[in-house]
């Protein structure tokens, strides 16, 4: 059986700034990381093949620079690595990302049967969460989403049963692969790459598949299979918030200030 | 335009966050109709047609099951949007609708600009502009973005919906409460919460040394919680505790958007942090511009005077 880990190069948005001229995203020396939760994604798969011994893909739709994420994967003991790249993939929104997505694990499918696919539950960057469900809903494939725990699985009567986090509580559910997951971070603590391993993946490739190898129309892919378009990105405007003081020039100057707003409030008692 | 809403029951009760769709159709200028999977003894108050299907009959939620409900609403109402609540339900059904329907999906819309949605990225940090180009789309709302303006009322005119088959792949197996231990922080009147500005776990005492001063409970971000400097019982947000103290202090905490919505509704926030823009300034009444182990000292020590 194959498991499929799907994973998306982000960037870090903890270090997003936006240019005050222009209200933009600064690209410029913005590191790239592993989507978050996808990293939990990659760490069940690599838990399942530790377990169970099945064979794991690593997949990532992106641009060429996105072999970087991939290779780290691949130091973690993915066996497979495949980037999806082509100019005529660009600009999509889910809808077609999920297409692009789902044609190459129906490809991998044709070598090997898939059994699981394993998406973070969103990315940190679009946080639109409906990529996995996408895929799931294309493919035919049972989807499980928010999935925190994975409680059993017989890949002999190809059943699998989850736990499912939701708002306060938690719920069980059983169901028959192949399923797609989108998994939360409580799910796993992921690993680190070890030296050797490290090392070892130095060698190893990345296959990148552009759409000669996946033989899409190009009415369903990228900015002309997307039916969603984003207009303008922007800076939110502040609506509250009054800044007080001077806290980095003189800490105990505004200091003082603010002890005179939650007095003036009844929130601090002297 | 049209919309037809997907209410939301759980736990034997209708959410009210139900009332929040009606709202956001309003503000929309739509037409609406509501489908609920529900119960009689917990209708919307709501003028207009309600879909109604037995929750005892399609369970709170059965993937498939309630899939199929919405689709036969589509067909009856030929809708111009399908909305629902970005929740768990939501997040699971609306891009199952979507696919279904090979409709253009918007998540979790925060404020409507002029026939655009305008939707979080990156932390909310940075806002998208997103405008569906097919004709019919399937949108969810962030709770607590489109309040209703007064008390709900109306009768709806409920119309009953069945299905022919029951069979499901997923088969529901059982609810378990999520564990709550430790500190219960709901309760709390003032909270302090450190965040990634801390810098380091060492410097968690000098915040918790501030909660004492004021009072208070100590809480934490998620990123804090991660990283094991504070324990899990602190963290304040989504996965962590939702709490509405009288007063609450972020130390060195961005805002992301989970975090928020566990804490954005106490009544007084004070927010400590470097960036003057981070998002946590949106929600804050007063921001102190400052790096918080250089402020945060200072401020204790004025609070314990």
């Amino acid at each position: 059986m194959l498991v499929v880990a799907c994973i998306k190069q982000v960037p870090d948005t903890t270090q997003v700034q936006i240019d005050p001229v222009t209200n933009t995203l600064v690209r410029e020396g913005i590191p790239f990381i592993v989507n978050p939760y996808d990293a939990h994604a990659l760490e069940e798969a690599l838990r399942l093949k530790d377990r169970f011994g099945f064979r794991v893909a690593a997949l990532s739709m992106g641009p060429p620079n996105a072999e970087a994420t991939l290779k780290k994967a691949l130091a973690l003991g993915v066996d497979e690595a495949i980037l999806l790249s082509d100019r005529v993939f660009g600009g999509a929104d889910t809808l077609a990302t999920s297409r692009v997505l789902s044609e190459a694990i129906g490809r991998l499918n044709l070598r090997e049967k898939v059994g699981i696919v394993i998406c973070g539950k969103q990315t940190i960057d679009g946080d639109t969460a409906q990529v996995g469900p996408g895929i799931a809903t294309r493919l035919g494939y049972t989807q499980l989403t928010l999935v925190d725990r994975i409680e059993k699985l017989d890949p002999l009567l190809g059943r699998i049963t989850v736990r499912r986090k939701l708002e306060g509580r938690h719920e069980t559910v059983e169901a028959p692969l192949p399923v797609l997951l989108t998994v939360v971070r409580e799910l796993n603590r992921p690993r680190y790459p070890t030296v050797p391993m490290r090392l070892e993946s130095a060698e190893a490739t990345v296959q990148v598949w552009s759409n000669r190898e996946l033989q899409l129309d190009q009415e369903g892919i990228g900015l002309k299979g997307s039916p969603t378009w984003v207009s303008r990105i922007f800076s939110p405007e502040r609506q509250k918030g009054e800044i007080v003081g001077d806290g980095a020039a003189d800490p105990a100057g505004a200091a003082d200030l603010l002890v005179d707003k939650l007095l003036s409030r009844d929130l601090l008692v002297v | 335009m049209k919309a037809l809403l997907i209410g939301e029951y759980r736990q034997g009760k209708l959410l009210d966050t139900t009332y929040e769709l009606k709202a956001f159709a309003d503000r929309l200028g739509a037409d609406s109709v509501m489908l609920l999977v529900g119960s009689d003894s917990e209708l919307p108050k709501y003028d207009g047609t309600l879909y109604l299907a037995d929750a005892a009959k399609y369970g709170e939620y059965n993937p498939d099951q309630h899939k199929q409900l919405v689709l036969q609403a589509v067909e009856k109402e030929n809708p111009d949007c399908i909305v629902f609540v970005h929740s768990s339900y939501g997040w699971d059904l609306a891009p199952r609708v979507a696919v279904a329907l090979k409709a253009g999906q918007v998540s979790e819309i925060v404020a409507l600009n002029e026939g655009a949605y305008e939707v979080n990225a990156c932390n909310a940090k940075l806002r998208r502009t997103v405008t569906p180009k097919s004709g019919r789309c399937v949108l969810t709302i962030q709770a607590g973005a489109f309040t209703p303006s007064g008390e709900p009322q109306g009768t709806p005119q409920p119309e009953r919906l069945e299905l022919s088959g029951t069979a499901s792949a997923i088969e529901f197996v059982g609810y378990e409460a999520a564990e709550q231990k430790g500190v219960d922080l709901s309760k709390a009147e003032v909270i302090v919460s450190a965040g990634r500005g801390v810098g380091k776990k060492d410097n968690v005492p000098v915040i918790a040394a501030l909660a004492s001063a004021l009072g208070g409970e100590l809480g934490a971000s998620r990123p804090v919680v991660d990283a094991g400097w504070v324990d899990h019982s602190h963290q304040v947000g989504t996965t962590g505790q939702t709490v509405s103290p009288k007063l609450y202090v972020a130390c060195g905490i961005s805002g992301a958007i989970q975090h928020l919505a566990g804490m954005k509704k106490a009544d007084f926030i004070v927010a400590i942090n470097k960036d003057k823009d981070a998002p946590i300034g949106e929600i804050a009444d007063v921001l102190v511009v400052a790096d918080v182990m250089q402020f945060v000292p200072a401020f204790t020590a004025k609070c314990a005077r």
